[in-house]
This record gives structure tokens, sequence and C-alpha cells, in this order.
């Protein structure tokens, strides 16, 4: 994402350095990994919560796992693809269980309680916003691997072999997923793009 | 897309559509840059570093978990080694009922054994410290926003806004703590200061006196600061 600020990349061996240090209890190591991290982990959460608290926890768990495994981490590989990997992971637990929960508060509670999720659109934006539901439901309704793969590729602007390592699959299979996602997506929004399905 | 392939009507509509479809993705990362933009990323390191630091505490307290017949996985490529381990299982035992003394039972040594009623209670209590904290950091906060009077300098209040969003992030920690020991009432009033912390954060420069007067009438209205003072008392004599 070019306009969310994120930390400067950091060289392999001073991440080793300070996985290193943080397996030794070092309070600054360990928040200087986060300083550098936590912008590019707050967008892959949030691209797949789409809610900022669900995603400030999803990162807050995904940097306490850090914490835990920074010993598991193989020298050689990349750190940010291993990071985003256990950011993905997080994200896709929380979204299932919450899934469910948000399922069953919106169904318990009093229509006024509901918060209402989007303005109602203006006269010249119907088209626009119909094109834009439709599109977040057609997201979420992907298989997966593609979802995974389109959220990495357009909200978090990853290169495709970011997404490979991230993802653990070749790059290959990372450009045929995209292919196969934008394809479902374009089928199934062709009645509101006006094209032959 | 070449000159060719645009010409032909069909082709171009399916590319204005695709062209559509994937400008859709920026209206969602407009969404995430403005999520983004709304957190606090100084503070954030800090917390989840004391988070992980309490865990790392609480989890040395506990230690590590029991693994029920872990070590017979040992044995499994060593039949010799299992063998012999049998053989001196079974003369223990033999040596044990041939010379034990009818009251001979050595006491165990349990290292850093602590039961989970005793962390439950420990972490009761710090719940109940770091709350006492919260209310007492928040008093002095409100005390400073009456005695400021709207004629203060500047810098007060930038100041005073950078404790309340440092107030603030403190809280998001403290909820959980609060639901688990289902603490209601420091709930409900850590609730109603959150709210106006949530007020002042926003405010950089100095209160207007009707914006003062306005909090200032919430804070007497539910008589918060007294409010204050009686669940830290309740929470300091262990209520």
């Amino acid at each position: 994402m070019s306009d969310v600020p994120a930390g400067p990349e950091a060289g392999a061996a001073e991440i080793a350095s300070l996985l290193e240090r943080i397996q030794a209890g070092d309070r600054d190591a360990y928040m200087t990994i986060i300083r550098l991290y936590q912008k590019k982990v707050f967008v892959m959460a949030y691209s797949i919560l789409r809610d900022r608290e669900d995603a400030l926890d999803a990162v807050q768990e995904t940097f306490l796992r850090l914490y835990q495994k920074a010993g598991m981490y193989r020298a050689g590989s990349s750190f940010q693809g291993w990071l985003l990997q256990m950011a993905k992971n997080i994200s896709i637990d929380h979204y299932r269980k919450h899934r469910k929960k948000r399922r069953e508060w919106e169904t318990t509670k009093p229509l006024d309680e509901i918060p209402v999720a989007a303005e109602p659109a203006r006269d010249g934006d119907s088209a626009a916003s119909d094109l834009r539901a439709a599109f977040a439901r057609s997201v979420e309704t992907l298989a997966e691997r593609q979802r995974m793969v389109f959220v990495m590729r357009h909200y978090n602007e990853l290169q495709f072999h970011e997404i490979s390592e991230a993802m653990k699959i070749s790059i290959g299979t990372a450009k045929s997923l995209h292919f196969k996602a934008v394809q479902n997506l374009r089928k199934r929004l062709a009645p509101v793009l006006g094209i032959e399905p | 897309m070449d000159d060719d392939s645009m010409k032909d009507p069909a082709r171009r509509a399916e590319a204005e559509a695709l062209e559509r479809l994937l400008k859709e993705t920026e209206a969602v990362r407009t969404e995430i840059r403005r999520a983004a933009a709304s957190v606090d990323w100084e503070a954030l390191p800090g917390l989840i570093a004391d988070r992980a630091m309490a865990e790392d505490i609480r989890a040395a307290i506990k230690g590590p978990a029991p693994r029920p017949l872990a070590w017979l996985a040992w044995f499994r490529m060593k039949p010799a080694l299992a063998g012999l381990a049998a053989g001196l299982v079974v003369g223990a035992a033999a040596m044990y009922l041939a010379l034990r003394a009818p009251d001979g039972r050595a006491g165990r040594d349990d290292g850093y054994y602590a039961s989970g009623e005793f962390l439950d209670r420990a972490e009761l209590e710090m719940a109940r410290r770091n709350t006492v904290d919260y209310l007492e950091k928040s008093q002095y906060v409100l005390l400073d926003v009456f005695e400021s009077a709207g004629d203060g300098p500047g810098a007060a209040a930038a100041l005073r806004s950078e404790r309340a969003r440092d107030l603030l992030q403190k809280k998001k920690y403290l909820n959980a703590q609060l639901e688990r020991f289902q603490m209601a009432k420091a709930k409900a009033i850590c609730d109603q200061i959150e709210m106006l912390f949530l007020e002042l954060a926003q405010i950089d420069s100095e209160l207007p006196a009707a914006e003062l007067g306005r909090i200032r009438g919430f804070v007497e209205e539910r008589q918060l600061l007294l409010k204050i003072n009686l669940v830290k008392k309740e929470l300091q004599s262990g209520v």
C-alpha cells in the first residue's frame, strides 16, 4: 500500500540479529521489529477483516506469536513473507470465528441497534454504489486461495514473488490463482458491469 | 491491448469492464489508508511488548506444559533400552516392596508449580491494580481540564490530549481484564471516562469555554470524580 507509510526495509542480517535478541528477551529489539512491520501486518489483517479493531487485534496477535516463535524463523527465507503468512493465518482464523458471531449478533439484535454500515447512495452514485457492494460481496465469495491472492495483489499491493512467499506456493500458482480470481469476479459481476457473462 | 483489438466493440467493452472492476480495489485501498491513519503507531509497539512480556512471565510461572508419556517415544526405536528400562522398573518395584518402611514416604519437590487458582488470583490482583492505576491517571487528566479554565497555554492542551490518547490505549488493554473478572462497576465508570477521553484526544488546542462547560457538566452530572474515588477505594480494599 503505497500511501500507508511503512517502516524501512531491514536487511536479512539485521533481522537475524534482532530475532536472536528477541529470543533473549530484549524488549528494544522486539519493539524495533514491530515498528518495522506493524503497518504491513495491519494492511494484511485489515484487507481480510475489513474492521479496524479486529485488524488491530490481529496485529497484536501476530507479534505476540512472533515473540513466542522467533526461534523458528529459518535464516535465508523471506522474513516478511514468513511474518505476513502468520498474519494471514491469524486473520483468517479471526474472520472465521467472528463471522459466525457477527451473524448471530445481527440476527438477535433489534433492528434499530444494528449499525448502518454504508450511507444511502445519492442519486448519481447509485450505479457506482451497486457495483461497489456487488464487488465486495463477490470478493468474499471467491475460493479462499483465490481471494487471498487477489487481496494481497490489489489491497496489499504485493508482488507475485512476495505473495508466493507468504502463501508458500510457486509464483506460477500465484499468477494462475490471480487470473482465476479476476475471471470469476468478472463472471459474477457481468450483470452489473453490463457485459456478457 | 493493441489498437486492432480495441476496435472490436465487444473487446473494448470487456476491457472497460475489467478496468472498472479493478478500480473498485482503489476504494478498498482508500478505506485501508483511512483506517491506518487513525492508529497510534508510536504507542502500539510498547503496548504489544508489555503484553508479550506479561504473558512470558505468566508462562514462566506456570512452567512447561506436561507431556504425558512423551518419554515413550524415545524408546520406540530402541528396543534394547526399552528392555533395560522395563528391567529397572520391575527391579525397583521389587526392591520397594521388599524394603519399604511402613511410613517412609518422601515429600515431592514440585519446582515452580503454581495452582490454577493461585494464578487466577494473581491475575485478578493485577487487573485490580491496573484499573486503580487507570482511574488515578484519568482523575489527574480530568482535574487538569477543570483547573485549566480555558486560559492556559496551547502546549498544555496538546499534552492533555496526548495523555488522553495514551489512556485510551490503556483502556483497550484493560477491557479484556474488566470483562474477564466481571468488574462491572469499574467497567461502567471506565467506559464513561473513555467517552470523555475520545473527545479530549481530538482537541490539540486550548478548549473553548463552551466546550469546557459541556465537559464539566458531563463530569458533574454523572458525579464522575466522586464515583472514581469510590470505585478506587473498593478496588484497593479488595471488595
